[in-house]
C-alpha cells in the first residue's frame, strides 16, 4: 500500500490517495506516516513543473497538514515543524525564521482549539496559584470567554480572545495592552512588539512564588 | 441606520443618549461606568471632521479593523517651516472609549511639535479618561493613529523632496 503510494507520488489525485492511506495505517506507527509525507513533500518540492498543480491544491495539502499536526498540541515536534514549513514554500510564502507568519492560515477551528486550551490552563494555573498564595483581593473570573484576574491592589488583568485578528489580548495594570499572535515555530503566543511570551510576562509578573506555568 | 451610525460617530448622540449613559449609571447588577471625561468626549468630541488626504501639509493615520469593532482616522495639519501641528481632526468608528480616546489625542497634539507628539503614551491617555483595564486597548490604537498620522505626513514629505531633487536629474537622463 505505502510502496504503491510512493511510486506513484505524482498521479493527479495522490493528495487524495495519500489521505485515504494514511486514514487506513494510522494504527501503525506515526513514524512511518512521517516518512511518508517527508518522501512526498520532498519529490514533490522538487517538480517545479507542477507548481501550478500543488498550487490549486492547497486546500487538499492543507487538510494534510492540519491531519498531521492534529494530534500533537504543544510538544515542538520538530515533524511538525517540516511539515508546516514544506507547506509555506510550496505555498511560496517567504518566511524569515525571527518573523512571524501572520498570512500563514490559522484556521479558526485550530485558533479556538489553541486559545481556548491556553486559556483554561491559565485558568487552572491561576486557581492554583491562588489558593497557595495569600493575596488580598485575589479573585479569577472566567466569563464569556474572558478571563479577568483581579489582585487586589496589584490590580487587575483581563484576557481574552480576539478572533477576527486570531489573537490573544492582554490588559495589564502594569504593561498596558498587549496583543499575541501564535507562533507557529515557537508553538508559543508572542507579542510581537517585545516578543514577549503570554505565559512567560505572567509567570514574571506573578513572581516566584507562583508554579510552574509550563504547558 | 446610516444616519444613525454617522450621528454616533460625530457624537451628535441619540436623542436617547442622555437615558441610555444613565442607564450604564445606575444599570442592574454591577454598573460599569464611564468615566465622566468620556462621557462628555463622546457627547461633546472636538475636533471630528476631516482634511484632504491629498494635501501635503496632511499626515493620515488609519489604524484599527472594523472586525475588531475600532476604527481610529487621526489627521494632521502640520506648518511645513515649524514642523509644528496647526490642526488635528479625527473620525472614529467604536466604543466610547474609542472615541474618546482618539478626541483627547486631537485635542493634544494641536499646537505640539511632530517629535514631541510622538512621545504621547497609551497610559496617559488612559488615565486621563480613568480607563477600565479591557478598555485599554482603546488608548494604545489612539496612540498608534497619532504615530501613522507622523509616519503618513514624513513619508509624503520624503517623497516630495526626492521627487523635487530627482526631477532635475530626470530630464537630463531623458534628454
Amino acid at each position: 500500500m505505502i510502496s504503491n503510494l510512493i511510486k506513484h507520488p505524482l498521479e493527479a489525485d495522490c493528495s487524495r490517495t495519500l489521505i485515504l492511506g494514511s486514514t487506513k495505517i494510522y494504527s501503525r506507527t506515526m513514524a512511518r506516516l512521517g516518512q511518508l509525507a517527508r518522501t512526498v513533500f520532498r519529490s514533490l518540492k522538487h517538480q517545479s513543473s507542477f507548481t501550478f498543480q500543488l498550487q490549486s491544491r492547497r486546500s487538499s495539502f492543507y487538510f494534510l497538514n492540519t491531519y498531521f499536526t492534529k494530534p500533537w498540541n504543544y510538544s515542538p515536534n520538530s515533524r511538525i515543524s517540516f511539515t508546516s514549513r514544506s507547506y509555506s514554500s510550496l505555498t511560496e510564502e517567504s518566511q524569515s525564521p525571527s518573523t512571524i507568519d501572520y498570512r500563514s492560515v490559522l484556521p479558526e477551528e485550530k485558533y479556538h482549539m489553541l486559545a481556548n486550551s491556553t486559556i483554561h490552563d491559565l485558568i487552572e494555573k491561576l486557581e492554583e496559584y491562588g489558593d497557595s498564595v495569600e493575596i488580598d483581593g485575589f479573585d479569577v473570573d472566567y466569563g464569556n470567554e474572558v478571563l479577568t484576574l483581579k489582585l487586589g491592589n496589584l490590580g487587575t488583568y483581563v484576557i481574552n480572545k480576539q478572533t477576527p485578528n486570531r489573537q490573544i489580548w492582554m490588559s495589564s495594570p502594569l504593561s498596558g495592552p498587549s496583543k499575541f499572535d501564535w507562533d507557529q515555530n515557537a508553538q508559543a503566543w508572542i507579542y510581537r512588539r517585545t516578543k514577549g511570551n503570554l505565559i512567560k510576562v505572567l509567570v514574571v509578573r506573578l513572581g516566584s512564588k507562583c508554579p510552574s506555568l509550563d504547558l | 441606520m446610516m444616519r444613525q451610525a454617522s450621528k454616533m460617530i460625530l457624537g451628535q448622540g441619540l436623542p436617547s443618549l442622555p437615558t441610555r449613559t444613565r442607564a450604564v449609571v445606575v444599570g442592574a447588577g454591577k454598573p460599569r461606568m464611564y468615566h465622566e471625561r468620556v462621557v462628555d468626549h463622546y457627547s461633546n468630541p472636538r475636533n471630528v471632521g476631516s482634511f484632504d488626504k491629498k494635501d501635503p501639509n496632511v499626515g493620515t493615520g488609519l489604524v484599527g479593523a472594523p472586525a475588531c469593532g475600532d476604527v481610529m482616522k487621526l489627521q494632521i495639519r502640520v506648518d511645513d517651516e515649524s514642523g509644528k501641528i496647526v490642526d488635528a481632526c479625527f473620525k472614529t468608528f467604536g466604543c466610547g472609549s474609542a472615541i474618546a480616546s482618539s478626541s483627547v489625542v486631537t485635542e493634544w497634539v494641536k499646537g505640539k511639535q511632530m517629535e514631541e507628539v510622538l512621545s504621547i503614551k497609551n497610559t496617559e491617555i488612559a488615565k486621563h479618561l480613568s480607563l477600565p483595564p479591557v478598555k485599554l486597548h482603546c488608548s494604545m490604537l489612539a496612540e498608534d493613529a497619532i504615530k501613522a498620522a507622523v509616519k503618513d505626513y514624513e513619508t509624503k514629505r520624503a517623497k516630495s523632496n526626492s521627487i523635487e531633487e530627482a526631477a532635475p536629474v530626470k530630464k537630463a537622463a531623458d534628454a
